[in-house]
Parts: structure tokens; sequence; C-alpha cells
């Protein structure tokens, strides 16, 4: 009698978990059916990462920035772009901005790290007050390289900086 | 078509050099290596390989000697075939030469056909989805495998370019790098075949575990596709590059040894492994230690409470498995303090007692969401109930401290974890399915008794 509802309610455990199988199945024959397709098509592995505008840009970057040169870049980390550019572009070392940043943070940021490169995620977002001062400064040069995102060669040597009392 | 099966080769190179090295190493290590299962030393010689091959990997960086195949690979496997020419090394070796040339059949019938097959259809289709699209996860491109890349062009363990929760012990990025090394540059769809080979390697652990627990073969391959196939988190984490899987791993074959000791079932040198498997947990990921701990502390706690004969000696025996996390946790710890790599509080600042009932809800709530672990959970609650007082008058209690222990510790982590208000469901969404993951191989093993205990129940005479 015991052993009867243990057997019983692991009959319906298992009967649960067969439906519950049949369900994964199907939550995963859309990946599958990508796979097929894919496969079909040829277009695997580093192909899938060229459909994306953002890596193009970034493999185009890899040209111009030095593997050891630091480069700034602006964007909002909520938007999850920045690290994937901060993957694609490893090992450069990159640092992070909000696209808002006032000009004396940004210089200061040239300045102590020595950035050769500033990167703007968003080419159609105007440049911000940090952005448009240094610009203005003409310590900026705009790099002609076509994709989402600006990049501009730094002068970091023009921002001095030290203490003056 | 050749190249990307000559990358494919490669890749099976690689992998294949690490099982040989943890091969050569624990048939020399172990008094009878003979007496494991075939899937078993597969699993940990392969674990065994890697944590050798990480931790070498760390030492070349410490002596300032840059990365290279030949240098990591030359220094382990000229020592490692030596070994293999010792006496006992020999003996092993000629063993499992006759082994392989006489194969038993198999003679699986119905059940096991359908298991197989579900797990076979599932194994490909992850290898296939593992290998055939490039990193993408978050955590992927943003920890694991943006330090493996960092690591290979720098040609050694250099974090001065990157800011990525820097003081993460580096198990699994040192790991891919060297894949690279084996590939000849960064390929990071191939590289990805790593998880569901560590994936098969734990579910054939799973298997050989179970079959251990006196579980059929029919039983023991329906647990394991119970586990496999039981909601999308497993499933998922056999092709993104997360480090979860390899703890998973790491803590399934350290606490299944473990509970095959306490229960007097585990093959001599079984405390040697689990010494090795617990280094892996320390080195794997920054809740590894903690795991490691909990497996100690269930593991002192059951024999505490069973009192069975010899106490005394057994809890000094657990001392080799303290020393393995010793082994695993030191050295980065050591080379970071060296290195000035802060470690981390950002996980650990306060105590948010509202958090910790929030959190009691999120996890509730994820133990039965289908989309998580489908069925294994309640599953969990089935078997405690089948095993009924032996829970905590046999060895299980030490399986059930430790599943439990950890959902408590999950419970706390939370509550320490320094996030706003309105920050707090995203970072428990974001984190929880992980977390349970780290365990779950070894509540399919709680399932795995209550099977156990339902087929005496119903042999037993009523």
């Amino acid at each position: 009698m015991l052993s009867n509802w243990k057997s019983l309610l692991t009959r319906i455990l298992i009967a649960i978990w067969g439906l519950q199988v049949l369900w994964l199945f199907w939550h995963l024959a859309s990946e599958a059916g990508d796979i097929a397709r894919r496969l079909g098509r040829g277009d695997v592995g580093a192909a899938i990462r060229r459909e994306d505008p953002l890596y193009s840009w970034s493999e185009a970057l890899t040209t111009v920035i030095p593997p050891n040169a630091t480069y700034i870049f602006l964007d909002n980390y909520e938007a999850g772009k920045e690290i994937e550019v901060r993957y694609f572009l490893a090992p450069r070392r990159h640092l992070l901005m909000a696209p808002e940043i006032p000009a004396p943070f940004l210089f200061y940021a040239f300045h102590q790290e020595q950035a050769l490169f500033l990167l703007q995620r968003n080419r159609t977002n105007p440049p911000g007050p940090g952005a448009r001062a240094a610009l203005r400064s003409g310590a900026l040069e705009p790099v002609d390289i076509p994709g989402p995102g600006r990049i501009y060669r730094v002068d970091h040597t023009r921002f001095r900086w030290g203490f003056y009392d | 078509m050749i190249e990307p099966a000559w990358g494919l080769l490669r890749l099976l190179g690689g992998l294949g050099a690490l099982v040989f090295l943890g091969y050569a190493l624990l048939a020399v290590a172990l008094p009878q290596p003979r007496e494991f299962r075939g899937l078993e030393r597969l699993a940990f010689s392969f674990g065994t390989g890697v944590v050798l091959l990480t931790l070498w990997m760390l030492a070349l960086t410490w002596r300032g000697q840059p990365h290279s195949l030949a240098g990591i690979l030359l220094p382990l496997a000229v020592p490692a075939a030596a070994l293999l020419f010792t006496p006992r090394g020999r003996r092993t070796l000629s063993g499992d030469l006759a082994a392989l040339k006489a194969p038993g059949r198999l003679h699986l019938q119905g059940w096991d056909w359908l298991f197989l097959g579900l797990l076979t259809v599932l194994l490909c289709g992850a290898f296939l989805r593992a290998i055939l699209y490039p990193m993408w996860a978050w955590d992927a491109i943003a920890t694991w495998g943006c330090k493996a890349k960092v690591f290979y062009a720098t040609r050694g363990l250099d974090l001065t370019c990157i800011e990525a929760h820097n003081y993460y012990p580096n198990l699994l990025p040192l790991l891919l790098s060297y894949l690279y090394f084996c590939l000849g540059r960064v390929n990071d769809h191939l590289v990805q075949g790593l998880f569901p080979v560590w994936g098969t390697l734990l579910l054939g652990l799973l298997y050989s575990l179970a079959r251990r627990l006196d579980l059929s073969r029919r039983q023991a391959l329906g647990l394991t596709a119970f586990l496999a196939l039981n909601g999308a988190v497993f499933v998922t984490h056999l092709y993104i590059a997360y480090a979860d899987l390899p703890l998973a791993f790491f803590a399934l074959g350290a606490v299944g040894l473990t509970y095959l000791w306490l229960a007097d079932q585990a093959p001599p040198g079984s405390l040697t492994l689990t010494a090795l498997m617990m280094a892996g947990l320390a080195w794997c990921k920054y809740e590894g230690p903690p795991l490691a701990a909990t497996v100690l502390l269930a593991a002192v706690l059951t024999l505490t409470w069973l009192r069975s004969p010899g106490t005394w000696r057994r809890l000094a025996n657990l001392s080799l498995p303290l020393a393995g996390l010793i082994l695993g946790y030191l050295p980065w710890r050591l080379f970071a303090l060296q290195h000035n790599i802060h470690f981390g509080s950002d996980h650990v600042h306060s105590f948010y007692p509202q958090q910790l009932v929030q959190a009691v809800s999120y996890l509730a709530a994820a133990l039965i969401q289908p989309y998580y672990f489908g069925l294994l959970w309640p599953g969990v609650l089935l078997a405690a109930i089948f095993l009924g007082r032996r829970l905590w008058t046999s060895p299980a209690l030490f399986l059930a401290l430790f599943v439990g222990g950890n959902l408590l510790a999950v419970l706390l982590a939370y509550t320490l974890a320094p996030t706003s208000v309105a920050e707090f469901p995203s970072y428990v969404r974001a984190t929880l399915d992980r977390l349970l993951l780290h365990f779950t191989p070894i509540a399919a093993l709680l399932v795995g008794l209550g099977l156990k205990a339902l087929s005496n129940s119903r042999s037993e005479p009523s």
C-alpha cells in the first residue's frame, strides 16, 4: 500500500517530465532551425558576427588603434554595447565614460590615462559637452571609418595638468 | 571545409592533451585506478588535467615566462609520459589498453535507447550550437572570454589593460587561452566546443555515480536525462562560455566522491581525487571556495551526527580535501596580493534584511519555475519524502546538508548584495539560475537516492 502511492507519485512526475521534455524540444526548435539554415548557407562562425555593423566597425578600428593603446569609449553602460566593443578590441585598454561627461573630467582622463583615441558609439548622437570642448581645443582629429560610431585620434600631450600654487 | 575540420582536430587535440595529463597523474596517484569506471576516469582525468595545466600557466606568468603552446604543454607532458613508464603507470596503461581491445557489449533495451537517444540529440545539438556561433553571452564576452583573449594576446596573465572583476579566479580564461594556443589563433566559436564536452563529462560522471548508488542502468540513464533535460538552464550552459558548468562539474566530483567515502563505497584513493576536485572548485570561480567549504562542513556534520566507528580518524582524513581547497585557492590569492590586484568587496557590503524576504520568494519561485530546472527540484522533494528517516540516519544526510546548506547560502548571498531596491529583482533574475546550477547535479544525486529507496521499498515484502 505504502509503495503504491509512492509509485503513483513517481509515475505522475515522470509523465509531467515527459511533457516537459516535449516542451523543451519545442522551445529549442527555433534555434535548431537556425542552425540548419546557417549550415545550409555556410554562414557560420565569424560570418555570423559580421552581420553586426558594430563588429564590422570594431574590426576596422583594429587597423587604426594599436594593440597597446588606450581609448576612451563614450557610451552608456546600460546599452550593453560597450562590453561588446571592449571584447572586440581587446587587448587594447578600454575606458568607459558617459557621453555627457563634462570637459574637465574628459581632459583629465586624456592626460592621466594617455588615451590615444576617443570613440563614440552612436554616430547619429551629437557629441556631448566634453567631446565638443575637446574638438574645439584642436586636440581631436576625426578618423574617417564608416560605421555606426565615430572615432577621433587624440593628442593627449596637449592636455597639460598640474598644481599651480 | 578543410580549415574548420583542421581547427576541430586541433581543438580535440588540445582537449585530449588535458585528459592525457590527468590520466598519467591519476595512474600513479591512485592505488588502483582501474577500480574507477571508464567514464569516471575520463571525467576525473580531464578535470585533473585542467587544474594542473591552468595552475602551471599561472606559475609561468609568476616566473615571468611568456605563454606559448610548447612552453605550456612540454614541461607537463614529458613528466606525465615518464609517469606512465613507472611500474604502476605501466600496469595501469596495459590494463586499460587490454580493456579497450575487448570492450563489453552494452545490451541496451527499450527505455535505455530512449534516454540515450534523448541525451545524444541534446549533446550533438549543443555541440553544433556551441561551435557554429561566436561567443555572445554577457559574462562570456564581459569576463571569461575577454580575459582569455587578453591572456592569449599578451602571452600571460596580464590584467593591466582590463577591468573585469580582476580578482575572479582564472581557471576558465587560462584554459580558453590554452585552447587558442592549440588553435593557433583566437577562434571564439570553435573554442566553445569545450562546454558541451565538459557537459558530457559531467553527465557521464553523474551516470557513473548513479550506478555506484546501485541504480540499474535504465534508472541511471533516466536520472542523467532527468538532469540534462529539465528546464533550459543546463541546456543553455552547454553552449555559452560561462564558468558555472565547470564549477558544477567540480562540485559533482567533490561531493559525489565524498558521499561514496562516507558511505564506505568509495574506491581506494577517492579522497586524493576529492582534493583535486576541491582545487578545481576553488580555482574555477569566486563562488568555488564557499562551495568547497560547504562540502567539508557537510561532511564534518554528517560524521559527527552519525557517529560511525572511527569518526575521529575520518574527520582527520578530511584534511586531504582541505589541502585541495587550499591548493586551488592560495596560488591565485598570493599572485593577486603580489600584483596588487584588489580583491572585490562588491559582493559583500552590509546586511539587508528586506532583501532576505524578497530572496526567499524568488528562490521558492525559481525552484518550481519550469523554465529554470523543470521538475528537478520537485523531484528532490519527492526523493526526500521517499528517503524518510534515512535522510538523517545514513550518509544521505551529507547530500541533504550540502544541498540545503547551499540553498541557505544563496539566500545569505542575496541578503548581503549591495543593490538598490529597484535593481534587486533584476540582479536576482540575472544570477539565481546560475547559483542553483552549481549544485543541481548534486540535487540529481539525491533524486537517485530517492529512486533507490523507492526500488528497495518495492522489493521489501509487505
